[in-house]
């Protein structure tokens, strides 16, 4: 926890920063909203129900003909009054601490200088604005970024760190742009020719690697909520693969963030539609989903469609609106109705859930879904079965004319032997019952077509001539449904579906109706858009929309950073931390846009900034006076990602496995994790063997109901709900999965073997080593220390887990 | 006090950095190191518990058969209930015309106080006078993993942060040595880890998974073949190794992890310890029960781990309890549930009163919902008919609790004449969080976290503390 290490006296100087920002000129955006939305407006916004005597504050007209606030005299202003009196009964707020006197200062000011109020600034397109000039000549620039943060740092007296060693600094590209270690070879060489131009050969070298996609696919299924199962009792297990691999892809191939959102979101929809684009809509199938007994459908599908609603608010809009489903928000302009005009979007999907089944736990998806294949394998495995099927089916057809020759005799003998009856009836498919009646009830010569037909499937089931070919028949199509599972995708009604407001939030008391709509705070839908999902999402991505470009390159600038240029990634709302650097976040999201939407090419942005590249290495001093980085004064630094820190591990040891997509696997786990999830019916966790075993963390089985403990301890989430933020917790219990977790055994045991192979004499078998972990070269007392360690045991394994556990090898540096 | 604004708990541990005086860790961590604090955080009222045991019945104890007698139910056997009663109420699996069932079990008084309980509780008899019985807990939700999380979270969906995370964040640690929230179950409830999740409160706030038995947790063991110090050399190096990547970076992460390493060793011995009975007296394992085989040993091992721990400074100590379910054949498997857990309640809570620790320990049991005064006659899978049992029922259920700052011998709360209601001073299970954080010392409206732009609540905007039953 960084923020503890402010001495009072370092705190001291950065409040005063910007105390003295505020004694000088009231920003109603900086000083006086976030009180008003903090302190009043629970009881005097935009929430009818619960506004208190009346009075809003969050509207200026409102405000001021209630007397609230009269501009340019604050004497005259009740509100002032409210605020400053020290009668407890009618101070405002009526809980918590009073204002403070600096508060009571901004608003004095502010009111006195006529009380402007302005839309909050997220509601407002991104400004177009030019990069500041900067005065430091010595400062290095590398693009506008570097612009906007060093103004920043000036305006608070810091200033910038040198540049990262060459060799950390390919290290922490390497590890953003592919969540991989550089090769030592590739070191050595970006450290011979450290140049801006070799620099950025290297950057386009990553952003074109496949396993770019692994990388930023990852964060992305943070926030898609991807699992392999439903959650909840019994915890089903569901084949969402396919749409995993489609995120994977997407960002290998760049697809425009807009494209990216609209297949992700209405894929279904767009006309002719490719299998690709309808896989994408598994975005919105991952919602966990309850099956448990006495589960009732249309709670769970509400239940399901407020997620999507909450979902698609926080990942494309910063927009928290799960309050809204009971009641108008209280701090953002949202009401319940705008909230209830997105549910209706979504309120058009097909029925999706079917509680009804043989028995009442077996409930059941009955939504849309696509056949797919694990591996090109299986594909021409299952073209190969489709082919022989067909070869039967022909077979069949030249064996029927001796079928149909037999029928008579067949039928008489059927009847007489009473072997009709002696059959049990369950051996007949259920297509196949209807014959045995026909047989009895319907002669020949009456028999309709369709009759006929039957009677020659029951005839063809229990007959010489033509069983072995149905029998081939079946045993191949069972072979072909083993290969083929079915992902789940997205598909509407064809009717209408009606969409009520829900009152206080409950599904069994419906209220008003409303239509598809988006909120009016927000920019017009365009009439033209079909008032669908692919109308929402192109009003989502339309230029006209001040929130996506910025919540979008907001979140890619937290994967780099670790912390947003607003620090609530899902937020962008009253509520929201305000911006460190507006202009920047302006000036990025245009430059996304410009760019078309281009993921790589808004990171490489970023990445070729000397902002990004400054060292992470700073003094404890100027750590104390910013704690978290917000200025940027220095480089990133922070601890990876469990399946990142996993990848890393098993790279650096030579074992993890570079395939990409497929099906999950299942790498070694605790024994019974799988016993233990209630009501499961899949028991027996399938530990997988040989190369699986280690392939990268984001193709790890993530079973909801029980998720492995490495992936928990390291802050993992069950993808239960959308995460926008992980956090970065510090653990003993890390310690233990590192040093004691089988996979990480197995790589150290790897990784120990490939030290006792390597080149040299033992100070350069560990400088080696020591290289392949954190890219730099060891000083040489820290060789020695791992020197004296091996010498001691006289064994490479503990040399190898030491490396393997530095806090330089699981932190970004 | 609004928490987030002042994050105070810290995972840091001082003596190890300071005793080795060779890591070179700068003048500004060691001031740091000094002053983090270990003591509980500032509170907002006196608090009159400083840890909780929560002892969960997963499934969902029947009322009318344990601490809610209801002779009433005996004349409507058979018969439907009065349909004005059972309309519109949502069921799991019954009907609201299914028949009422009367409880076989005898009640009397117990304890000076009269405390009613049925006949299938003998031991926590002997304690009646320690506990606070409420007959009239309320819920949302009538199935297992969301009245679970309700339960919990105060929210039937996943993604809340639990009552134990609540606490740990708004009251810290006791111990440096332990997390703050510890689960021990010999059932997984439905809701899985959500029901010890720390939802959007920071995740050290997360209860820690203990298994009973030697091994507590996960990845505890050294690999075969590395000694204890073998692994010390180890850690030493590597600790070495982060003070030199100290001095490169002045990151405060990496003292956090020298330390927590050198815990981690430290727990690779304390905790086995922790599990290890070895050191009761026999008097107290015998009190639980576990000086011979009995069934149920899983909870009483759980109930005694409980208390070691409390006593150890853990804050919440989270344990969940299989079978209480009971949807058909009620009459064979209640017997057999109450039995699993009798004999060991009672002895924690005697334990803990011996101990002095009571006073300061907040013990709850319970489940996630109450069963209907209706019969269900048949299996909720394949429909086929089965012995009675009882279905999930959320308009009333008991629980009962003890120890610090409840008034012992009280029963609290009444349900109509057949258990299906609540008719006299209801208790919302938001109602029972505010009065447990209460207790706590902690104003449930005021322990926040912003999240979504919200600060959220346990209680989100709901919850009275029942003062009725506060001494």
């Amino acid at each position: 926890m960084k923020s503890v290490l402010i001495k009072p006296a370092f705190a001291c100087l950065v409040l005063a920063f910007s105390v003295c920002c505020c004694a000088q000129d009231i920003d109603f955006s900086r000083d006086i909203r976030p009180i008003l939305s903090g302190k009043c407006f629970k009881c005097h916004g935009p929430d009818e129900n619960s506004r208190e005597a009346d009075l809003r504050l969050d509207l200026l007209p409102e405000a001021i003909s209630a007397q609230a606030i009269v501009p340019g005299s604050p004497e005259e202003s009740s509100l002032l009054e409210r605020i400053t009196t020290d009668d407890p009964d009618i101070r405002m707020p009526p809980n918590g601490d009073p204002l403070t006197d600096q508060q009571i200062e901004a608003f004095r000011n502010w009111i006195l200088a006529g009380a402007e109020y302005e839309r909050h600034w997220a509601y407002e397109k991104p400004k177009v604005v030019a990069p500041p000039p900067i005065e430091h000549d010595d400062w290095p620039r590398s693009n506008p970024i570097d612009n906007f943060v060093q103004a920043q740092l000036h305006d608070v007296g810091l200033e910038p760190t040198r540049p990262a060693d060459p060799a950390v600094l390919l290290r922490r590209l390497s590890l953003d742009l592919i969540g991989l270690p550089p090769s030592v070879e590739d070191v050595v060489a970006f450290e011979r020719d450290p140049s801006g131009e070799k620099y950025e050969a290297v950057v386009d070298r990553l952003l074109q690697s496949k396993h770019f996609g692994e990388k930023w696919a990852l964060h992305w299924l943070d926030l898609a909520r991807y699992a392999d199962s439903n959650g909840y009792q019994h915890d089903d297990l569901r084949t969402m693969w396919p749409y995993r691999d489609w995120v994977i892809n997407a960002f290998n191939e760049d697809l425009p963030f807009d494209e990216f959102t609209i297949d992700q979101l209405a894929g279904d929809l767009i006309p002719d539609a490719s299998r690709d684009q309808i896989i994408a809509t598994g975005f919105h199938r991952n919602v966990p989903t309850n099956f448990s007994g006495g589960s009732k459908v249309n709670e769970v599908r509400a239940n399901v469609l407020h997620d999507r609603v909450s979902t698609t608010g926080q990942v494309w809009l910063g927009m928290t609106m799960e309050c809204c489903q009971c009641h108008d928000h209280k701090f953002d302009p949202i009401s319940q109705v705008d909230y209830y005009e997105l549910y209706a979007f979504f309120n058009q999907a097909i029925p999706e859930l079917s509680m009804e089944g043989p028995g009442m736990f077996r409930k059941q998806f009955i939504g849309a879904d696509l056949p797919v294949v694990a591996s090109p394998d299986d594909a021409s495995r299952v073209k190969a079965i489709t082919k022989q099927i067909a070869l039967e089916d022909a077979a069949l057809e030249n064996a029927k004319p001796y079928a149909l020759a037999e029928q008579v005799a067949w039928e008489k003998r059927f009847l007489a032997s009473g072997r009709g009856e002696s059959i049990p009836w369950e051996r007949f498919a259920w297509n196949k019952r209807d014959g045995y009646r026909i047989i009895q009830q319907v002669s020949q010569d009456r028999r309709t077509e369709e009759e006929q037909l039957q009677v020659h499937a029951l005839l063809f089931y229990d007959h010489r001539f033509t069983g072995p070919y149905e029998k081939a028949i079946d045993r191949l199509q069972d072979a072909r449904d083993e290969l083929v599972a079915r992902t789940m995708v997205m598909k509407d009604s064809r009717d209408p579906v009606v969409t009520h407001v829900f009152q206080r939030g409950n599904y069994l008391t419906p209220g008003d109706r409303v239509e598809a709509g988006v909120p009016d705070v927000l920019h017009p839908i365009d009439s033209n858009l079909p008032a669908n999902r692919l109308g929402l999402a192109r009003w989502i991505v339309d230029a006209e929309n001040p929130l996506t470009a910025r919540v979008t390159v907001n979140r890619l600038w937290a994967e780099i950073f670790g912390q947003g240029i607003v620090t609530t990634p899902e937020d962008f709302g009253m509520q929201s931390a305000p911006p460190t650097h507006p202009e920047l976040l302006d000036w990025l999201a245009r430059e996304f846009m410009r760019q078309d939407w281009s993921m790589k090419r808004i990171i490489k942005t970023i990445v070729m900034s000397s902002t990004y590249r400054q060292s992470a290495a700073v003094s404890s001093e100027a750590i104390a006076i910013d704690p978290s980085n917000r200025w940027l004064a220095r480089g990133p630094r922070f601890r990876l990602t469990g399946e990142a820190i996993r990848d890393n591990l098993l790279a650096i040891s030579g074992l993890l496995s570079d395939e990409i997509g497929g099906p999950s696997v299942y790498p070694p786990q605790p024994e019974g994790l799988w016993k233990e999830i209630s009501g499961a019916d899949v028991k027996i966790y399938p530990t997988s063997e040989g190369k699986d075993r280690y392939r990268r963390g984001l193709y790890s089985f993530l079973r909801r109901g029980n998720p492995n403990p490495m992936l928990l301890n390291f802050d993992g989430s069950n993808r239960s709900s959308c995460v926008v933020k992980r956090d970065r917790s510090n653990t003993p219990v890390q310690a233990l999965s590192l040093l004691n977790g089988p996979t990480f055994v197995d790589a150290a045991h790897a990784f120990a073997d490939w030290i006792t192979t390597a080149e040299g004499d033992t100070r350069q078998k560990i400088t080696t080593a020591f290289r392949r972990a954190v890219a730099r070269t060891p000083t040489p007392e820290e060789i020695t220390v791992l020197l004296q360690l091996y010498q001691k045991h006289g064994d490479w394994f503990d040399v190898a887990q030491v490396i393997l556990n530095l806090d330089e090898t699981v932190t970004k540096s | 006090m609004n928490c987030h604004t002042t994050n105070r708990f810290i995972q840091l541990k001082r003596r190890d950095v300071l005793r080795s005086g060779t890591l070179g860790i700068g003048s500004l961590a060691l001031s740091h190191l000094l002053t983090s604090e270990l003591q509980a955080k500032e509170t907002h009222t006196k608090p009159r518990a400083k840890n909780v045991i929560f002892l969960h019945m997963v499934g969902g104890p029947s009322q009318m058969d344990t601490f809610d007698p209801k002779p009433e139910l005996d004349k409507w056997d058979g018969s439907s209930l009065p349909s004005e009663l059972t309309k519109g109420q949502k069921f799991a699996f019954i009907t609201p015309e299914a028949k009422a069932i009367k409880s076989p079990y005898a009640f009397a008084p117990r304890g000076k106080s009269g405390m009613i309980m049925s006949e299938l509780f003998p031991q926590l008899a002997t304690v009646a006078d320690e506990l606070t019985m409420i007959r009239s807990l309320r819920t949302n939700e009538i199935n297992h993993g969301s009245g679970e999380l309700f339960f919990h979270t105060g929210h039937g969906r996943l993604g809340r942060p639990t009552f134990g995370a609540w606490t740990s964040y708004g009251l810290g640690t006791e111990n440096e040595n332990l997390p703050a929230y510890v689960v021990l179950k010999d059932q997984h409830p439905n809701a899985g880890p959500a029901a010890w999740s720390s939802g959007f409160l920071p995740s050290k706030h997360q209860g820690v998974q203990f298994r009973t038995g030697k091994k507590p947790l996960f990845y505890l063991d050294n690999p075969p073949g590395v000694s204890s110090a073998r692994r010390k050399d180890v850690i030493d190096t590597l600790g070495k190794l982060n003070a030199l990547a100290f001095d490169r970076y002045h990151d405060p992460e990496i003292e956090t992890r020298i330390n927590q390493y050198e815990l981690a060793y430290q727990m690779q011995s304390s905790v086995p310890d922790l599990a290890d009975f070895g050191s009761e007296p026999d008097h107290v394992l015998k009190m639980y029960g576990l000086d011979q085989d009995r069934s149920g040993q899983d909870f009483a091992k759980n109930c005694l781990l409980a208390r070691r721990l409390v006593e150890r400074g853990v804050r919440f100590v989270q344990v969940f309890n299989k079978g209480w379910d009971h949807h058909q054949n009620i009459y064979q498997a209640l017997p057999n549930s109450a039995k699993n857990v009798d004999r060991a309640c009672a002895a924690l809570i005697k334990d803990l009163k011996q101990r002095d620790l009571l006073k300061d320990t907040l013990v709850i049991w319970g489940g996630e919902f109450g069963r209907t005064p209706m019969v269900q006659e048949n299996n909720a899978g394949t429909g086929a008919k089965t012995a009675p049992g009882r279905d999930h029922h959320k308009e009333c259920f008991s629980i009962w609790m003890a120890g610090g700052g409840l008034k012992p011998g009280l029963t609290y709360g009444a349900t109509d004449d057949f258990g299906f209601g609540v008719i006299e001073n209801p208790v919302h299970v938001h109602d029972f969080h505010a009065t447990c954080l209460h207790l706590l010392g902690i104003d449930h409206e005021r322990l926040t976290y912003r999240h979504q732009g919200r600060d959220f609540r346990l209680t989100d905007v709901h919850g009275h503390v029942v003062h009725d039953i506060l001494a």
